[in-house]
Order: structure tokens, then C-alpha cells, then sequence
């Protein structure tokens, strides 16, 4: 058979044998159609713009301003402006996901003691303070099946990063079989990262730790937890979520 | 005639979406049923792939075609899908006895090779797919696929090569593993 034949015959055999049922074809409508339109309509499109953004400028500024207070002799409209500057409430950023390119519109939220900023996809995720650290977690929270998906955000204001990635590595090591080697890295963050993983079936759980300088005598500590097939989906986000992660430094310090 | 459908579906236009619907679905069924070899699974791979298509339209370029972002999303749904699935699987084939033009002997040839087709590994089975189901050149199953066009020739050929043998030792129906 040469490969003209081949090729006929390849096309013939796939034609035959993925004849599609009607039923099929109208069942998965049906399901798209209440899924998509049940309730609401384009609002699914991504991007879309939110107004609730402004508000948030507001918290955070005023957060902001207070860390400054005593500071400066004249604090309020001063760093209001430089804020307002430096950080929009809300921008849309371009995401490489599972393969898709897609535009995300992302939220500034602000970190613990407003050393830092962070602009976290809202749609998906939720910013929360909790303990010594802040957190972002899926929302709505994922079903009980799935192992944790989280991203941890914690300042260590007294250890240097280069000392930090050793104690995580070792950390890590206590917890799973299979730890990489500490590496810088310039991107999504410019410091080191080290990743723990426990296994090679779809809910292994995986661990990715950076740690950045503070700008000063310690480091940020960002810990992803999520598990191996949502290394291309809640891995991949928190990564640009990260690229959006900006330390709040005060120039009059 | 895309562009517009697209432009009309990102205003909300239902309607609009469903002519795309119209115009994709078949070939979306019958592409995730080559990739999955599981009805069920390829129905839900599409239902994803629609409904993400949907949500994601508004990051889509419209200067570029759309065939291959479509199928770049479809394909990528299945991989997850897979992925979630147990390595061994068994043969589903996605049609019943009707509505087939060939018959007899001819049928069953072709159904050997369908089943050959089935049983090869996932990176050989889905440049299969995508170019003799779908057409699509060996360029463009490379962007689909994430990869560079040499892979993908490379691929198809050990793929005929393996259906070759396959069908020599009369194992069309049999070795299915992954």
C-alpha cells in the first residue's frame, strides 16, 4: 500500500469510526446552554471590568498612609498621590494557561502591615490574612477530593534569602521523596525557589517555595501548595500572580 | 464570518454562539472521541472546551484564525481529561451500526485500523487525529500541540510505521494498553 492508500485509508477508519450520535451533538448543548445561560450571559466573557476597585485604592492608601504617619510632615495627600501612582486598583494582564492565552483582570490587594502589594485574580481566588501570614486560596474553595491549593505569603524579617532556601529545602525533604536542588530564578520573582513533590499520579501533591529579599535584612517566603495536574492551571496562576507582587518600600525611612 | 460570530457572541448574542456551535461541534465530537476512546469522556471534553472557548473569547485575537484555537483548547482539555484517567483503558468505539456508508468486509478492514489507531500512544494517536480527521497540515497540528513541526512529522511517521506492523501481525484489536 503506498501512502496515498495510507493516508485514504487513515482518514476512512477515523471517519467510521467517530460517527457522532444526534443525541450527543443536542445533549452537550443542553449542558453548555445551562451552564452559560442560566443565569447570566457575556458577564462570563473574560475580561471584564469591575467597579469595586476603587474602594480598594482607598483601603489600601489609607493603609498605606498610616505606616508612613509620623513619618512625614506632611503624610496624607503627599503619599496618597505617590501611591495612586505607583499601583492601579485593577489591571488586565495576558496568562499563558494549559495552552490558552488569556487576559485576566486582577485586583490590588495589600499585604500584611502594607510592606507589600499583590494583584490576585479575583475571579478565582481569595486574598485572606491568616496567623503570622497572608493567603491566597481558591474561591470558591475546592471539593474536599482535591489535595490544598494555596499560596502563602510570609516575611521573615531577620533571615537573609540565601539562609531561608536551605532551611525550606530541608523542610521540604522531611516532607517528600523527590526535592530539587535550591535555584535562582528571575522569573515569576527574582530570588530562589525549591519544589517538593510527592509523588507522579494526578493528585500528588506539590510544594514551590521562593524566597526574595525584603529589600532590607530579611526575605518573603512564598510558599504554592497545589498538586501535580493543577501545575498548569492553579501553578501556573499563582506564578503570574506573582509577577504582580511588589514590596512597598518608604522613602522617607 | 467567524470574526463576526465572535464579535456578536462577545455581545452577549446566544444565538451567535450557537451557530458556532453548529459549525464546530461535529468535528470537535468526533476529534475528542479519536483522542479520549471513551463517548462519555469526549462529550465532556467538549462541553469543557465550549464553555472555555466562551470565557475566553475576549482574550482571542481575532487578526488570527480560529480553527486552531479552538482545537488547541480542545486538545488541551482532552490531555487533562486523560491524564485523569486510569493508563489503561478500553476500547469505546464511539459509533453504533448506523449511519455508516461502507459495509461488510470493507467496514471491518477499516475498523481494524480504526482500533490500531486506538491503541497507539497518546503523542502518536493525536497528530493521527489531527491531521487525518481534521486536515489539519503538519504546521498547524505543531501549534495545536505546543511543538515543532519536525516532532510532528516525525510522529506521524513512526505512527503509519506502527499501524503498519499492527495490521501485518493482525493486532488491530489487541495490546491496547498505554
Amino acid at each position: 500500500m503506498d501512502n496515498r492508500d495510507w493516508d485514504e485509508k487513515l482518514k476512512q477508519a477515523l471517519n467510521e469510526g467517530t460517527k457522532v450520535k444526534p443525541e450527543d451533538k443536542e445533549d452537550v448543548w443542553n449542558n453548555i446552554e445551562s451552564q452559560l445561560y442560566a443565569s447570566h450571559s457575556k458577564e462570563d466573557i473574560i475580561p471584564m471590568k469591575r467597579k469595586r476597585g476603587f474602594v480598594k485604592l482607598v483601603a489600601s492608601m489609607a493603609a498605606a498612609a498610616i505606616l508612613v504617619i509620623g513619618l512625614n510632615t506632611q503624610p496624607g495627600l503627599a503619599l496618597v498621590n505617590r501611591i495612586k501612582e505607583m499601583f492601579d486598583p485593577e489591571k488586565n494582564i495576558t496568562q499563558d494557561i494549559e495552552g490558552s492565552r488569556e487576559e485576566q483582570n486582577v485586583q490590588l490587594n495589600e499585604g500584611r502591615d502594607a510592606e507589600y502589594v499583590i494583584y490576585v485574580d479575583e475571579e478565582r481566588y481569595e486574598f485572606v490574612k491568616v496567623g503570622d501570614s497572608d493567603r491566597i486560596v481558591p474561591n470558591p474553595p475546592l471539593e474536599e477530593r482535591y489535595p490544598e491549593v494555596s499560596m502563602e505569603i510570609r516575611q521573615v524579617s531577620d533571615k537573609n534569602p540565601e539562609a531561608l532556601i536551605e532551611e525550606m529545602e530541608a523542610l521540604l525533604k522531611e516532607e517528600f521523596a523527590d526535592v530539587t536542588v535550591p535555584e535562582r530564578v528571575d522569573n515569576p520573582v527574582s530570588g530562589w525557589t525549591v519544589r517538593g513533590l510527592e509523588g507522579n499520579s494526578w493528585d500528588s501533591r506539590l510544594v514551590r517555595v521562593y524566597v526574595i529579599s525584603n529589600q532590607s535584612q530579611g526575605s518573603f517566603v512564598i510558599t504554592q501548595r497545589y498538586f501535580l495536574e493543577a501545575e498548569e492551571g492553579h501553578g501556573a496562576r499563582f506564578d503570574h500572580m506573582l509577577k504582580e507582587f511588589h514590596i512597598v518600600e518608604d522613602e522617607d525611612e | 464570518m467567524e470574526r463576526q460570530l465572535i464579535g456578536e457572541i462577545r455581545d452577549g448574542n446566544k444565538d451567535s454562539f450557537r451557530k458556532l456551535y453548529e459549525a464546530y461541534s461535529d468535528g470537535a465530537l468526533r476529534t475528542a472521541a479519536g483522542i479520549m476512546r471513551d463517548r462519555e469522556l469526549a462529550r465532556d471534553a467538549v462541553q469543557e472546551t465550549f464553555i472555555r472557548v466562551y470565557r475566553n473569547l475576549g482574550s482571542f485575537d481575532t487578526d488570527k484564525p480560529f480553527k486552531p484555537w479552538f482545537y488547541r483548547i480542545l486538545v488541551n482539555e482532552c490531555n487533562r481529561l486523560l491524564r485523569k484517567q486510569p493508563r489503561v483503558v478500553s476500547l469505546d468505539r464511539v459509533c453504533d451500526e448506523q449511519g455508516h456508508q461502507i459495509a461488510g468486509k470493507d467496514r471491518e478492514d477499516y475498523m481494524d485500523l480504526y482500533d490500531a489507531i486506538q491503541s497507539l500512544k497518546d503523542i502518536y494517536r493525536i497528530p493521527v487525529v489531527l491531521k487525518y480527521l481534521q486536515g489539519f497540515t503538519e504546521k498547524e497540528a505543531a501549534q495545536i500541540l505546543e511543538t515543532n513541526q519536525n516532532t510532528v512529522k516525525s510522529r506521524l511517521y513512526k505512527a503509519r510505521e506502527m499501524l503498519r506492523k499492527k495490521l501485518e501481525s493482525g493486532e488491530g484489536r489487541v495490546g491496547l494498553g498505554q
